[in-house]
């Protein structure tokens, strides 16, 4: 009965309350998108990045990451590869040969990263393949080049062009290579862009004279959540030669800029919560000097403390969950609706490239966001009627029955 | 058989900073069963006194005993739960929970016992069948007169069998036909019953129709009849 007669209270004054459960639902529709914006922000920061080129896991020689010498090959290729597949968590992998060097047209020239592939195995681990925007990924021949477009637009070459690719061998001589242009990517990294080319595998390996040899495994398993499970089981199996990267230890900084990221949307669904409790405790102080008499008469009557405390924070708790439930239905709507197509953050889009972002930011829902809402926002509202509820139980009966 | 006694009471309260002694040495007895009425001129301490022997508010000076039981410095949880099962409230301005049909504001002392919500609604529909009030069952407050709200009033203060009501004017809101039909009622539930019934009124009807009356003026007992 106690709940009936709270979710009557709440709609004695139907004015007030639909403003205050509007208020609770702008709040759960505000905090739903903000997460959602946010989510999809350092998911696409991340997963261009991963899809890009790292991948979920790296295999190299130990101290390749940290010092990129080309003489640092996998010890033992054959031995990685048996490990991989008898892993049934690895979904693909792929060989590389990764080398730095310059680039050069018959205008212009630029340092950058030569990435030896095996063009199928790759497709399978990023998305370079689907980022092209002229030309193809590549056809089968031996000296074909795919190239961003920040770099095209810098050597001033287009598709067909010829290029020039220069790199140290490991005996120090200089190993180069005349490739022509088969196809331009844009990714939504404009860094990457203008710092990475893309070469088939052996022609590089020709070109550095290092035989079969390969400097870096590249792994994608089957859901990234059990990344760093992958990553203990490979090492368990591979000795002290090598090391075996997940993009969290590759990616330090990127990743620290997420951590980063949701402590601040801890502030701002903080702030959003601060401002619902104050709105609460407004409209549940007026709801109980409204009536002060009543309160006066049930204590009359014998109704305790506790009981009328509880009543009180009964109101409140109906008020969040009938909130909390239009909100979420509205929030999860709009959120998806939004998602379709993305925002437009165009405006910012060249900074937002530097970031590896992209100018369309896809706001991305998840569970646990939503669980969070769906038991803070009713907490939120019950804490705020505490005070309210304080002041109800230290009425004196006596004055409260007479009170007018 | 004693039911409730006062021992040298005084109440002395403050209003606007002024201190007011509402009452002076009352020396009080009253027996079960009893129908009786405190009368007495405005600013007598009718009031006073009947807040008093309800437990809703305490005395600055004496005592005041419940079958022998020293009320007077109990916390206010004992109270709270003394009151819910011995004593039973009409109040002037009928004082229903606005937002409950009539059946429910009679459950709702019941519901605060712990009685199961079968047995509590039984009970209520029969005191109301009891009472001739049967046909309101569903009404809230605001869909019926003063004269039946005032008798769902009783019936909510005796539904849990009180040892004592506290009527604090419970005729003044209401005409001289509903006020002596309301009358006629408590007169009943004293006789059937046994329930000690003490009136706080200046209305004559209720005056004459007291089995003992206690007058007050300026806050002392000055006659009892």
């Amino acid at each position: 009965m106690l709940i009936k007669l709270a979710w009557r209270n709440i709609w004695r004054n139907k004015r007030r309350s639909i403003i205050v459960i509007g208020s609770v639902i702008v709040g759960v529709v505000a905090l739903i998108f903000m997460d959602g914006l946010n989510n999809g922000f350092i998911s696409q920061m991340l997963f261009n990045q991963v899809n890009l080129n790292i991948s979920h896991i790296q295999i190299h020689k130990k101290g390749f990451n940290d010092n990129k010498v080309i003489q640092s090959f996998i010890p033992d290729k054959g031995k990685v590869e048996h490990v991989l597949l008898n892993n049934n968590k690895v979904k693909h992998f792929s060989e590389r040969v990764v080398a730095f060097g310059l680039v050069s047209s018959a205008i212009s020239s630029s340092g950058v990263f030569i990435l030896g592939i095996n063009p199928d195995d790759e497709s399978k681990i990023t998305t370079i393949s689907k980022s092209i925007i002229k030309g193809k990924y590549f056809t089968g021949k031996k000296r074909e080049i795919v190239i961003g477009n920040k770099l095209a637009e810098k050597l001033k070459v287009d598709l067909g062009g010829k290029v020039i690719a220069l790199s140290n061998r490991p005996d120090g001589s200089i190993g180069s290579e005349v490739f022509r242009i088969v196809g331009i990517f844009r990714s939504p990294s404009s860094e990457f862009n203008k710092a990475y080319i893309f070469v088939p595998i052996k022609t590089l390996q020709n070109m550095l004279g290092i035989g079969d040899k390969i400097h870096e495994f590249a792994i994608i398993t089957n859901d990234y959540n059990v990344t760093e499970v992958v990553k203990n089981e490979i090492r368990q199996k591979l000795n002290g030669n090598y090391e075996v990267l997940s993009y969290r230890d590759i990616l330090p900084l990127l990743i620290m800029q997420m951590e980063l990221y949701k402590e601040t949307m801890y502030i701002i669904n903080l702030i959003i919560g601060l401002a619902l409790i104050f709105g609460i405790i407004n409209s549940m102080l007026m709801a109980v000097f409204e009536r002060i008499n009543e309160i006066g008469v049930l204590m009359a009557i014998g109704m305790k403390n506790g009981k009328i405390f509880i009543m009180i924070l009964l109101e409140s708790l109906l008020i969040g969950l009938l909130g909390t439930a239009f909100g979420l239905i509205t929030g999860i709507g709009l959120t998806e609706i939004i998602s379709i197509n993305g925002i437009d953050f165009s405006l910012f889009a060249k900074s937002l490239e530097s970031w590896g972002i992209g100018a369309v930011i896809y706001p991305k829902l998840t569970l646990e966001n939503l669980i969070a809402t769906l038991l803070m926002i009713p907490f939120i509202t019950v804490a705020g009627a505490i005070y309210p509820a304080w002041k109800a139980i230290k009425l004196e009966p006596v004055y409260a029955i007479r009170y007018v | 058989m004693e039911i409730l006694r006062t021992e040298n009471v005084d109440k002395i309260y403050k209003d606007n900073g002024v201190p007011v002694h509402a009452l002076k040495d009352i020396n009080l007895k009253i027996d079960k069963g009893e129908y009786l009425a405190i009368a007495g001129p405005s600013g007598s301490g009718k009031t006073t006194l009947l807040n008093l022997l309800g437990t809703l508010d305490k005395p600055t000076a004496g005592k005041i005993f419940f079958e022998n039981s020293d009320y007077t410095s109990k916390p206010r949880r004992e109270l709270a739960e003394f009151r819910l099962r011995k004593l039973g409230f009409i109040f002037q301005a009928y004082n229903l929970i606005p937002v409950l049909t009539a059946l429910e504001n009679i459950e709702f002392s019941m519901m605060l016992l712990g009685i199961p919500e079968k047995e509590r609604r039984e009970r209520a529909k029969t005191l109301m069948a009891e009472l001739g009030i049967d046909d309101l069952a569903d009404k809230r407050p605001n869909e019926m007169s003063g004269g039946q709200q005032q008798r769902v009033a009783v019936a909510r203060a005796i539904v849990n069998n009180p040892v004592i009501v506290l009527a604090d004017e419970p005729t003044a809101n209401l005409d001289s036909v509903n006020g002596s039909k309301l009358l006629d009622l408590m007169e009943r539930m004293n006789e059937e019953k046994n329930i000690t019934f003490i009136f706080s009124s200046h209305d004559k009807q209720v005056i004459d129709r007291a089995k003992r009356l206690v007058l007050l003026k300026d806050g002392r007992i000055v006659d009892e009849k």
